[in-house]
Formats: structure tokens, sequence, C-alpha cells
């Protein structure tokens, strides 16, 4: 399997992670900026919404290969991308507080 | 007034990254924690953000080589992951001068490794071919299980302590799994976004995450890292990797007055 090279699929996930990591930077950014001209809660909302799309960069990620992996019909690779989805969400499931 | 710190030392931190190999988040989070007054939990927390955004900008440039191998990354994750989520929630339940003995430890380890290679810490890129693609021989990964199980154990030690955990796959892969250096390189890269936001996912559910130092310092990683990727063909890594090493010891004898002073 490893040997077989797919352009097309390393293409498509590259662009996903860019997009992910050149989107974040500019709402960053943009956060950051706002918090020079306006005062009160707005600009730290920005870039949590920053923050929040970086950490949803990766789970996007993988999403995108497992339905990738399915429409190839690669069975095996598609249900392994869709155990590491699952693992991921477990932190977004279960509520874990202040302790 | 910090804010503009933050990206600065955001920036030179994606830079040396991306220059050396050393990741950005053994170097922010002492940082955070020292100079920030940031407790070191907190710290770990928000560096990962730099982290997941470092392996997003590179890895997007690896698989563009095609050297990432997507489906020995993703199997691997599986590992990486559940380790990573498992221990940063365990992570709510230690004390913090452990924690920080833990950071020194590794910082030490890490430096001293670094030494004992002779400063080596990556491998060149061997040269594209015309097409722009780099030349792979035919392989195929073998001993899964034993890769799993390393992969568990670089995952929990990213969730613990909040980095990538690249000297345990790299050489796993490389020596156990039968994989070429230049793919089991960038096949770590690769993984280590994924890794890092299953335990920052975590962190951040638990408050973990500073949004407002989090965010000046990814804008500074971002920038610092495309810079790096630019210069690092030009520049004597040497010199640089060994500037890093004089840092990380310093970074572990603060830490460890930090952690005696605390216990006075």
């Amino acid at each position: 399997m490893s040997e077989m090279r797919e352009p097309a699929f390393d293409r498509t996930v590259a662009w996903v992670l860019r997009i992910g990591a050149f989107s974040c930077f500019f709402v960053m950014l943009a956060g950051l900026m706002a918090g020079l001209f306006i005062q009160g809660p707005i600009p730290l909302q920005i870039e949590r919404a920053g923050v929040l799309l970086m950490l949803a960069t990766p789970v996007v990620r993988v999403l995108v290969a497992c339905f990738l992996f399915f429409q190839e019909k690669d069975w095996k690779y598609g249900w392994i991308s869709f155990g590491v989805l699952l693992i991921l969400m477990l932190g977004v499931v279960f509520g874990v507080g202040e302790h | 007034m910090v804010t503009v710190l933050l990206v600065v030392l955001g920036f030179f931190a994606g830079l040396l990254g991306a220059l050396t190999g050393i990741g950005g988040g053994v170097l922010l989070t002492p940082i955070l924690a020292l100079h920030f007054g940031i407790p070191i939990r907190q710290a770990i927390g928000t560096s990962l953000v730099a982290v997941i955004t470092t392996s997003a900008a590179s890895s997007s440039v690896h698989l563009q080589r095609h050297t990432t191998d997507i489906r020995l990354g993703m199997t691997l994750e599986l590992a990486t992951a559940l380790g990573a989520a498992v221990m940063a929630y365990l992570v709510g339940y230690f004390n913090r001068n452990a924690l920080e003995g833990l950071f020194a430890a590794f910082l030490l380890y890490s430096a001293i490794m670094i030494l004992a290679r002779g400063g080596k810490v990556k491998e060149g890129h061997p040269a594209p071919m015309a097409n722009g693609e780099t030349a792979i021989p035919p392989y195929q990964p073998k001993r899964y299980p034993l890769g799993m199980a390393a992969s568990l154990v670089a995952g929990a030690l990213s969730g613990l302590l909040g980095i990538g955990g690249g000297p345990i796959k790299v050489p796993v892969m490389f020596i156990f799994m039968n994989v070429p250096l230049m793919v089991a390189t960038a096949t770590s890269n690769f993984m280590i976004g994924v890794t890092a936001a299953a335990s920052a996912i975590v962190y951040y559910r638990r408050g973990d995450i500073l949004v407002q130092y989090a965010a000046p310092l990814a804008v500074g990683v971002f920038l610092g890292s495309l810079l790096g990727a630019r210069l690092a063909p030009r520049v004597h890594t040497k010199v640089v990797v060994y500037l890093l090493v004089g840092v990380m010891f310093y970074l572990a004898g603060n830490l460890i007055l930090h952690l005696m002073r605390g216990m006075l």
C-alpha cells in the first residue's frame, strides 16, 4: 500500500492544511489589530475564533482524508481515519472542567 | 506591549523551528512559564496552539513534495491521538511542581541528545527530481504493533508536555518499521498536528489555553516558519542548533531554580 503515491490525494490534504493555517493567521491578526483600536471583549473573541479554527484544522484534515478513502473504496483506511476522528471527538464530547 | 513581545517571541520560535527542526513548543512553554508568570499547565496548553500552527504550515509543504505516507500516518495517529487525549485529561490531576520537573528533565534530555549527535537534528533534504517530486525507494512498513506502541508513548508525552514527539516517532519508523528517513520525518511532522489537536481540545475545554497569549504567539510562529522554510537551505544550521542547545540548558536550569524556590 505504502509505495503507492497519489499526488491528487496529497494535494487535497495539503490544501486543507494550508487554508486552515492561512485563515487562522488572518483571523488572529485581525483580532490583534482590532485590539489596537477597539476596547472591550470583541478583539479577544476574534482571537478566540482564530484559535478554535486552528484546533479544528487537524480535525477537518482527518475528516477530508476519511471521505477520500471511502470514495476510493479503501475501506480499511477509511475506517482507520474514522477511528482517529472519534478519538479527536472524545475531548469535545466529554466535558473536562477545572480540576 | 505584551502582545508585540509575544508576536516577536513566536516569530523567533517559528524561525528557529523551521531552521533546525527543534519544535517551537519546547522553547515557548518554559518561556511562558518563567517570564510571563503563566502556570506551567496553561503554558503547555497555550504553546500547543503554536505547535499545531507549525505542523499545518510545514506538513503542507512535505505533502506537496509527496514524501508523506498518509496511510501510515493515519494508522499511527490512532495511537498518538489516543495517548495524547488520555494524558491531556490526566494532566489535570498532576501537581504543578511535578509538571515543571518533568519538563526540565525533558529539556535537559533533549539538549544532551542533540550534543551527543554532534548537533545534528534533521537530515538534509535530497534534491527534488525535474518534475518537483522527490525520489523515494519502494518500501513496505513492518512491525506495526511496535510502531503503534511507540506512537502511544509519543502521544502521551505530547499530551503531557505539549511537544511533538518527533524524537520518538522518527527513529521508530526509520529503524524498526523499515520506512525511509525522509518519509519518516515528513510523516512524523504530519502526525503532530492531529496529536497536538487531540490534547489541545482537552486543554481548551479545561480553560488551559490562554487565548490572549496563544493568538499573538501563533501569528508570530506562522510568519517565522514561513521565513525559516525559505532561509533553511542558505543558513549554517549547526551554529543555530548550538545556540538553541544553550537556550535549552538555560531554560532547564531556570525551571529547576524556579521549582526549588517554590518548594522552600
